[in-house]
């Protein structure tokens, strides 16, 4: 990430002085404020999650589900620790169910409880792929914005939308399993 | 489809309320971490927005688009929607602003307009969500788990263009 990051910046700053040197620094600046304005709007989203799944779990929810999801997660994660578990089948419902905002605070939580070193597990490698890959089963987003903009069927983009992350999901559980190796 | 949420949260509240649970501070305890959360994520997040809106500034993203737009179609992905898969992976606001682009230029329901759509849906920013998701953590070595992650992108990309073809 830091030879990445260092080197597009970079090349793109020296490429932006070269087109237009006065837009250098508001273009930096800009940035910035707008990570503090998406910062605070998840701050807000974060907000009503967590203090939904705090609830959750004194009310034994999350214990029921991770129960639910045991078969699922093991093959997936192996033996992880109970507390990572709850996390990571709270994040999977949250996926499954659309509701992208809450996988991501969930996803985090248990991505502190397995990572204790400074090279990535193979837990956090299959949490962070099966993130990348299963987002959304309904694209909720696109399909609005479709019919926002006289799409005659905005939803009919659905099943290949399935499908498609159906095989992303599939192919990257499928090669974190060649990186890493079966589940412990 | 609309009632998951609800149904959620109040089915949430109502457990809580069977099983004779503090509620109230239940969610107040939860709530208060958001903030902590946020703050870590924060600085990641002004770093990959540096990056991203140089690059568009700049121009450099039309160009490496042009200079891209031929291997990709060797995959079956036409040159209208090769901007939206490159940008994918680091910004979510940016790729929607070329979505909605790419509909009103090549129409909703077009071919391309359909392409664009399930790349859309079927992707995730994969730099954006590392950054957030190992903010916090002492992880600096992220190993195949982006490359990974990023192959997927990139094969969602081809099966949408495939499907959209046959559906």
């Amino acid at each position: 990430m830091n030879i990445v990051w260092t080197v597009v910046t970079a090349i793109a700053l020296i490429a932006l002085t070269v087109v237009d040197p006065q837009k250098v620094l508001t273009v930096c600046l800009d940035s910035c404020s707008q990570a503090v304005t998406t910062a605070l709007g998840l701050c807000g989203i974060y907000c009503l999650w967590l203090g939904i799944f705090e609830v959750a779990d004194r009310c034994g929810i999350v214990e029921k589900l991770s129960e639910c999801l045991h078969g699922l997660n093991k093959f997936l994660y192996g033996n992880a620790a109970r507390a990572a578990e709850k996390y990571i089948s709270l994040n999977f419902a949250s996926n499954l169910l659309g509701v992208g905002n809450a996988a991501t605070p969930s996803a985090i939580a248990a991505i502190r409880e397995t990572e204790r070193t400074d090279r990535l597990s193979r837990t956090g490698a299959m949490l962070f792929v099966v993130n990348a890959t299963s987002v959304q089963l309904i694209p909720t987003t696109v399909i609005g914005l479709r019919a926002s903009l006289g799409s005659v069927a905005p939803s009919d983009i659905l099943l290949p939308n399935l499908i498609a992350t159906a095989i992303t999901s599939v192919v990257g559980v499928a090669l974190v399993f060649c990186a890493y190796g079966a589940a412990k | 489809m609309s009632y998951a949420v609800p149904i959620l949260l109040i089915a949430t509240l109502v457990a809580g309320l069977v099983k004779r649970v503090n509620v109230y501070d239940g969610f107040v305890l939860g709530a208060r971490k958001s903030f902590d959360l946020s703050l870590t994520i924060f600085p990641y997040l002004a770093a990959i927005f540096i990056m991203v809106n140089a690059l568009h500034a700049s121009g450099l993203d039309v160009y490496v688009t042009r200079l891209l737009a031929p291997p990709f179609r060797l995959l079956g992905i036409p040159a209208e929607v090769v901007q939206l898969v490159l940008l994918r992976p680091f910004s979510g606001s940016g790729s929607l602003a070329i979505l909605t682009d790419v509909y009103n230029r090549y129409g909703v329901d077009s071919y391309v307009g359909r392409c664009a759509s399930v790349i859309m849906g079927s992707s995730e920013t994969v730099f954006y969500v590392a950054s957030v998701y190992f903010a916090g953590t002492k992880v600096r070595h992220t190993g195949w788990a982006i490359p990974i992650a990023l192959f997927c992108n990139l094969l969602g990309a081809v099966a949408a263009c495939l499907l959209c073809r046959v559906m």
